[in-house]
């Protein structure tokens, strides 16, 4: 073990993570959101478009998320989508991650009783407030755990990102091995990043769920 | 208070090849308590659902205070707008209770009168603050569903409903899914409402009830009304056999 | 401009390298069955540092990307002086993820069967081992059929990133044909094509062996 690489190179490891987070952050973010429109057409929309988003989801989830980022990256410019790495991975990111926050949402609709949308129904509540008032704030509770669950495996996607050199952790470490040498250090710092990331985001996540699950659990006193 | 009139005429109601309702008719006169009873599966909650449009009739007519609901002439459906306009009217209380659980009582009771009547929310809150004491709820306002007893669900339920101010109030099996020692209060509150003269179609097994409060019940099997009458003529001398025959296995069942 | 001619032509050499990737994901998902059979047994063992040591395997093999995994076994182990041949170190990569997936699958399966089931064959007599044979695994294995087939679809996908090591599979096909014809676009979407019709005829499997075993 030789620490002394990381003088050199700790500044480029500590951007790399950087990217890394801002990578996943964003691409969660986005990719929630886009999924989250997805599953609301298919909840609403006529029957067409409905097939339509379901071959979208087929497609980007029937492919590997390199293959995307290729088309995306090298092929986008043959059609005049000209992305610089980062972007393009992010805009990979959120399209590959959008079919499955996409039925993760959709589940999570599935899970509210229909007898509370009859009750909004019932007293007159217009379709845009049912959506706003109680589909999406039960719905959202109901998918957490899959919404958490999904965003840490996309964690390990970003890693991806590094074979079309968007700068983040892997791509340094990667660049720190092969100038020194060094896999044991390197593959140890990518572990240990990783580690940290997942574990303080399941954090988060458990902390979000018991705060948000607070009163809708029946108790029995 | 205003209270409506109902007129069913010639409904039918189809779940694909099964005829859910045969040419229902009946008529719910204005501040008074109609009973639907009749075996499970005959088509009473249907018949319910439909008066709200909850559940779409195929053909016939459901009239409230003379207006037809569902659709602007028969045959073609009314917007969603004008639908929720006349919903607006109609309250409906549901065997689940389906009182939202992310909101307290409260706020279950203050939603429709925000989103739907379009009131301050200070204004709902106090309205609702009064339809909670109405059922002896002034003290669980701010408890989430999940921290009430059922029969105290149901009862904030209705308040949600009255609050409203409707003309008209709908009851699908409200004591069904409760602990037989919770089903007196919910009742009590019903017998009260039913005094002020609300207009009130309930669809309930508890003959006690039907016997005592309604001013009417009406028999359904098969989705056939077989017969509306008195309580005392439909429950105490009944004259068709199905009737008969219901009651019949309603006493054994409820003999100690 | 989109060029269809090009984008069918493309589809000639990713074929034969589609053999490639076809066989990873399946020496890869069987290495898998093997190891995350014995991992699910080390899990459900009565011994502690057995239990310990499958529960270590399983979260480092789930939590780790399996890229690093990749340049991990390609790159450090001939530092420490083995020297594993490219496709094979790929397939034993893609075989030791596979296995953390699917002991796991096995372990759900035989957390569902009906504890009833067991005590009836202890009830009559039966060893453990037999147990196990007769009665447990038969019906995990139905059960986590569709499971595996999923398993099977995240490989064919996985697999793709073997082409960093330099594997002539699908991927690494498509991307020496864009370099010669700088037809980026129409490469790259002949080879999506070409997982996306893999994929698809597994998922026609999957949906297959879920309806017979729902019966």
């Amino acid at each position: 073990m030789d620490f002394a690489i990381f003088e050199q190179y700790g500044p480029s490891l500590l951007r790399g993570f950087g990217v890394t987070v801002l990578c996943w952050l964003l691409g969660t973010v986005f990719g929630m959101a886009l999924g989250l429109v997805i599953a609301l057409i298919q909840r609403y929309a006529p029957r067409w478009v409905g097939w339509i988003i379901q071959i979208y989801i087929e497609v980007i989830r029937g492919t590997p998320f390199l293959v995307q980022l290729f088309v995306l990256y090298y092929g986008g410019p043959l059609i005049g989508l000209r992305l610089d790495a980062l972007p393009a991975g992010l805009l990979g990111l959120t399209i590959y991650g959008s079919p499955y926050f996409a039925e993760i949402f959709r589940s999570g609709f599935r899970a509210v009783p229909h007898g509370q949308i009859e009750a909004a129904r019932a007293i007159g509540m217009a379709e845009p407030a049912i959506i706003r008032r109680i589909l999406l704030p039960l719905g959202l509770v109901s998918s957490l755990p899959a919404l958490v669950n999904f965003s840490i495996i996309l964690t390990k996607e970003t890693v991806i990102l590094s074979i079309i050199t968007v700068p983040e952790l892997m791509y340094q470490v990667s660049r720190m091995s092969t100038e020194t040498f060094r896999y044991l250090e390197a593959n140890l710092v990518l572990a240990l990043f990783f580690w940290a990331l997942v574990e303080t985001i399941s954090r988060i996540g458990h902390r979000l769920e018991a705060r948000v699950t607070k009163h809708l659990i029946e108790e029995r006193t | 208070m205003q209270a409506s009139s109902v007129e069913i005429s010639k409904v039918n109601k189809f779940y694909g090849p099964f005829h859910a309702l045969k040419d229902v008719d009946l008529s719910i006169p204005p501040g008074k308590v109609t009973c639907l009873i009749g075996p499970s599966g005959s088509g009473k909650s249907t018949l319910l659902r439909c008066i709200n449009f909850l559940e779409a009739y195929d053909s016939g007519e459901i009239r409230i205070d003379g207006d037809l609901i569902g659709y602007e002439v028969p045959g073609k459906r009314m917007s969603g707008r004008r639908l929720r306009e006349m919903r607006r009217g109609i309250g409906m209380v549901f065997q689940q209770f389906n009182l939202w659980p992310h909101m307290t009582a409260r706020e279950n009771v203050a939603e429709g009168l925000i989103r739907v009547r379009g009131m301050s929310k200070s204004e709902a809150e106090s309205r609702a603050g009064e339809a909670l004491t109405k059922v002896g709820l002034a003290d669980k306002m701010s408890n989430h569903p999940s921290r009430l007893s059922g029969g105290q669900q149901q009862r904030v339920a209705i308040a949600r409903a009255i609050a409203m101010e409707p003309r008209l109030m709908l009851f699908d099996e409200p004591t069904s899914a409760l602990d037989p020692e919770l089903v007196g209060e919910v009742l009590n509150v019903m017998k009260t409402l039913a005094s002020e003269g609300m207009t009130m179609v309930v669809v309930t097994h508890e003959m006690g009830f039907a016997a005592h409060v309604a001013d009417q019940v009406a028999f359904m099997e098969k989705g056939e009304l077989v017969g509306v009458d008195s309580p005392d003529r439909i429950l105490h001398q009944p004259q068709d056999p199905r009737i008969q025959a219901f009651l019949r296995t309603y006493h054994e069942r409820n003999s100690i | 401009m989109f060029s269809i001619p090009v984008f069918l032509e493309s589809f000639g050499p990713l074929f034969w390298a589609a053999r490639n990737t076809l066989l990873i994901s399946v020496l890869g998902i069987g290495l898998g069955l093997i190891i995350g059979t014995l991992i699910c047994a080390a899990r459900l063992s009565p011994y502690g540092a057995l239990r310990r040591f499958a529960a270590i395997w399983v979260s480092f093999l789930r939590g780790v990307p399996l890229l690093v995994q990749l340049l991990v076994f390609y790159y450090t182990l001939p530092v420490i002086g083995l020297d594993v041949p490219a496709f094979f170190a790929a397939i034993v990569t893609v075989g030791i993820c596979a296995s953390a997936y699917i002991s796991e699958i096995w372990r759900g399966a035989i957390a569902a069967l009906p504890k009833g089931q067991a005590e009836a064959a202890i009830a009559i007599g039966m060893s453990p081992v037999d147990i196990w044979r007769r009665v447990i695994l038969p019906q995990a294995f139905s059960m986590s059929l569709p499971a595996l087939v999923n398993e099977l679809i995240l490989l064919v996908k996985a697999s793709s990133l073997v082409s960093v090591v330099g594997i002539m599979e699908v991927t690494r096909a498509s991307q020496a044909q864009a370099a010669t014809t700088f037809r980026p676009l129409e490469v790259y979407l002949a080879a999506a094509c070409i997982y996306l019709l893999i994929n698809l005829c597994l998922a026609v499997l999957g949906r297959y062996l879920e309806h017979r075993t729902a019966v």
